[in-house]
């Protein structure tokens, strides 16, 4: 090619550089821009669930993330108090039941829970200790 | 970052680039479409002209668009423009992969000692803008690189030579050197341009 009898100069150049740069692109094929959608569709930001963002809200409360155990131990407490566990009743009998095997004197016991309460320590001990003799 | 390339321009209408990101974090999925619309073509344009393979230039979208959609939640409003994040991460992309293409760095690349002058007589009848394509095609891989993302992306040299890993004087010799390889391949065909002798 011979530059000396057909320049191509740099104005030339810098103007086609000028014109490119301004085009507008093709749209890309149909195809592809389903591809694309389809891929920001599968990679969309979820919601987290209430869950998470429980979660998220006391593992760094105040910038401290040693304060996120406390802040787990006071919501339980708060549901604690609100919630007002039942009646204990079921448990002590379970567990009344269950000394009766080991120490049959109490078993004279179980039939009233109440006496159970108004027992000292020394007399219930007294009473397993009965049965274990 | 590019400044006066047509990627950065927002668009006149309806809600910026950047809403339409919030939206999209937000879980409106139409917002994913239009930023779609709006940006993929330039960003296709961008990596076919680097890597002259419309399946790479495919993928090379892609990747980028799936980066700007998991950066979405964190995107903070007021810095970069999605347009030019998103150009710098495909300008990224597409240079790893000449990378990879090669096998080793581009600096260690011979390039070829002349591509071949007789494809432009093969070049029908188009318009200037595709004459110019086909010139870049041309040209050797790392002064292409370099004369689009200068002249038709925008980048500084620094940019250009953080993105192909090279120094500034490189960038600056590939650049010339381009050009003026472009000059020769095009000086033929200046009525084909619609320049007149």
């Amino acid at each position: 090619m011979n530059r000396d009898s057909d320049p191509m100069d740099n104005a030339g150049l810098d103007a086609l550089f000028a014109e490119a740069r301004a085009a507008e692109p093709e749209p890309v094929s149909p195809e592809f821009q389903a591809r694309l959608i389809e891929a920001a569709w599968v990679a969309r930001p979820r919601r987290p669930g209430w869950w998470q963002r429980l979660s998220a809200a006391f593992s760094d409360p105040l910038g401290l993330p040693g304060l996120a155990g406390v802040g787990v131990a006071g919501l339980a407490g708060l549901w604690i108090g609100v919630a007002a566990p039942g009646p204990t009743a079921d448990l002590v009998s379970t567990f009344w039941q269950g000394a009766a095997g080991v120490a049959p004197a109490a078993a004279r016991l179980s039939a009233n829970e109440s006496d159970i309460f108004s027992s000292s320590g020394n007399e219930l001990l007294s009473l397993l200790g009965d049965g274990i003799e | 970052m590019p400044r006066d390339t047509a990627l950065t321009q927002t668009t006149a209408d309806g809600p910026s680039d950047e809403a339409l990101l919030a939206r999209y974090a937000g879980g409106e999925a139409l917002a994913a479409r239009l930023l779609i619309e709006r940006l993929a073509p330039r960003i296709f344009r961008l990596a076919r002209r680097l890597l002259q393979d419309s399946a790479e230039a495919e993928d090379v979208t892609q990747e980028a668009l799936l980066r700007l959609w998991q950066i979405a939640p964190r995107w903070v409003p007021g810095g970069a423009q999605p347009a030019t994040w998103l150009h710098r991460v495909a300008v990224n992309l597409a240079t790893d992969r000449l990378r990879r293409r090669r096998g080793v760095g581009l600096d260690t690349i011979d390039e070829p000692d002349d591509p071949t002058p007789g494809a432009l007589d093969g070049m029908i009848e188009g318009d200037r803008r595709r004459a110019l394509d086909e010139a870049l095609a041309l040209l050797p891989e790392r002064q292409r690189v370099a004369v689009v993302l200068r002249h038709l992306e925008g980048l500084t040299n620094p940019e250009i030579g953080a993105s192909m890993g090279l120094g500034v004087e490189a960038v600056e010799s590939l650049t010339a050197r381009g050009k003026r390889r472009l000059t020769e391949l095009l000086s033929g065909r200046r009525e084909d341009l619609g320049y007149e002798r």
